[in-house]
């Protein structure tokens, strides 16, 4: 199996603990380790504990990371809409790569108005996706997007649940600003060659979920699936690159 | 890369929630998977027995039939009479795992069991576990959200051995290796409904050495069907 493509960026990843399960290695340096095994060149990351209680403090962490190891990390800045977390702009600097937002930790729906300060950012947005859910399913990312065309918005894990994938394909075809992210632990090699399929490589991200995950479950997913070399190219690289411009 | 791979968890015929391959033998030739152990479908979303018939007319030696197992139900364990291993689905078919039925059944039957970790929970099979202390168990789809939990079993049952297809947080398997050794940990998928190919891209670039992913790929699954010690 080839990869068909120098360099492999990996649109969803963590560093940090978690409270509801062990994670065994939760370090950045662990990762990097485990990226280096399996060929990850880069992978935009968000602190667990920004996700969590403290997005400042969490955010912190995660540039620090980033500016430990120049390249390999990208950073997700988390907005929590409860504490109006204060948001960087780029500034230029290729270790921001956007904002994320976790519609079900925070318990704030996707749509609300609290996240007004994110869509006006206009940086690329990596959302928590989940179908059904009252704050995050498939519907909302429809929403958001016509109302800010102009904002990448990444529906991260596709919405979570392979019975929810096919319609959230269809809720967002029409829709290029929201791209496909396809970390999870429901995923299959299987889901990820019929996204393609559906939506097109172009619509379709690859991410891990790592630290959260354990990554080589994510890349062999994406290495193994059925794909031809060039979708697996777009899907590893090319249409993240086109988004953070890293091409 | 290992030696030999089995598929501990694997699954024949349609699925009624989506359009998936009925037939595992093409994605295991494609994935470097040697052999599996086969469930057919339509014992676990239709008729045990049915299933079971299903399943007796594969006749590839690469698929190992793994009946289902209905306690109390008769003609259930007519297949299992043969089988290396049968699977019990306590809340799919609704019946009481560690219950005077099941506990009679199975210590009559005398074949390793399989269930999956969704339909028990670690206490049942800590429960199932000490009234049958010469039964072995392979723990399907244990997952990753519940690793202390499935260690606990795993120490103080040591007939319990556990699928490692679904344990994927970060180094989650080099974490039970350490502590329980690979002779306890067995590869298993759960395709075509859970993914194969993550996992299979694992088991080539576990953080262990050779001997322990040739256990885990497919020595660990060969000594629990044939009664080697865990």
């Amino acid at each position: 199996m080839t990869l068909g493509m120098t360099r492999l960026l990996d649109a969803h990843g963590h560093v940090g603990s978690w409270p509801d399960f062990l994670i065994p290695d939760p370090s950045a340096e662990g990762l990097l380790a485990m990226m280096d095994r399996v060929g990850v060149t880069t992978m935009g990351i968000s602190h667990l504990l920004a996700v969590g209680p403290d997005a400042v403090a969490g955010n912190r962490l995660a540039m620090e990371i980033a500016r430990q190891h120049p390249g390999r990390f990208g950073v997700w800045q988390v907005y929590n809409p409860h504490h109006r977390t204060p948001l960087s702009s780029t500034d230029g600097s290729s270790d921001l790569w956007g904002v994320k937002i976790h519609p079900d930790v925070h318990r704030c729906r996707l749509d609300d108005p609290r996240y007004e300060p994110v869509w006006q950012l206009g940086q690329p947005v990596l959302a928590h996706g989940q179908t059904g859910s009252p704050w995050s399913d498939a519907e909302q990312f429809a929403t958001v997007a016509a109302r800010h065309p102009d904002v990448p918005l990444l529906m991260g894990h596709v919405g979570l649940f392979p019975d929810g994938f096919d319609r959230a394909v269809r809720l967002v075809a029409d829709l290029p600003n929201v791209l496909l992210e396809v970390c999870g632990s429901k995923m299959t090699g299987r889901w990820l060659a019929r996204l393609v399929g559906l939506a097109g490589a172009d619509r379709v991200v690859f991410g891990s979920d790592a630290c959260f995950l354990d990554l080589r479950i994510g890349v062999g997913r994406l290495l193994l699936a059925p794909l031809s070399d060039a979708e697996r190219a777009a899907v590893g690289h090319h249409n993240l690159a086109q988004v953070l411009g890293l091409a | 890369m290992p030696r030999k791979v089995i598929d501990a968890h694997r699954l024949a015929g349609p699925v009624p929630f989506d359009d998936l391959p009925t037939d595992p033998r093409p994605e295991m030739e494609r994935l470097g998977i040697d052999s599996a152990l086969v469930t057919h479908t339509i014992g676990l979303y239709s008729d045990p027995q049915a299933g079971n018939d299903a399943l007796a007319q594969l006749t590839d030696p690469r698929l190992i039939p793994v009946p289902v197992v209905v306690p109390g139900v008769a003609g259930a364990d007519v297949h299992a009479a043969g089988a290396r291993l049968v699977r019990l689905c306590p809340q799919r078919h609704r019946f009481d795992l560690t219950g005077p039925i099941a506990l009679r059944t199975l210590g009559d039957l005398g074949v390793p069991v399989a269930v999956d970790f969704e339909e028990t929970s670690p206490a049942e099979l800590r429960t199932l576990a000490g009234h049958l202390t010469e039964l072995r168990m392979l723990v399907l789809n244990p997952g990753y959200r519940h690793l202390r939990a499935l260690a606990e079993l795993l120490a103080v049952a040591p007939n319990v051995w556990t699928e490692i297809g679904t344990v994927n947080t970060e180094g989650g398997v080099e974490w039970l290796a350490e502590r329980f050794g690979a002779q306890r940990l067995v590869f298993g998928t759960g395709a075509p409904v859970l993914d194969d190919c993550g996992p299979r891209f694992l088991l080539d670039h576990l953080d262990l050495p050779p001997a322990d992913v040739d256990l885990i790929a497919a020595g660990s699954l060969e000594g629990l069907l044939e009664g080697l010690p865990g």
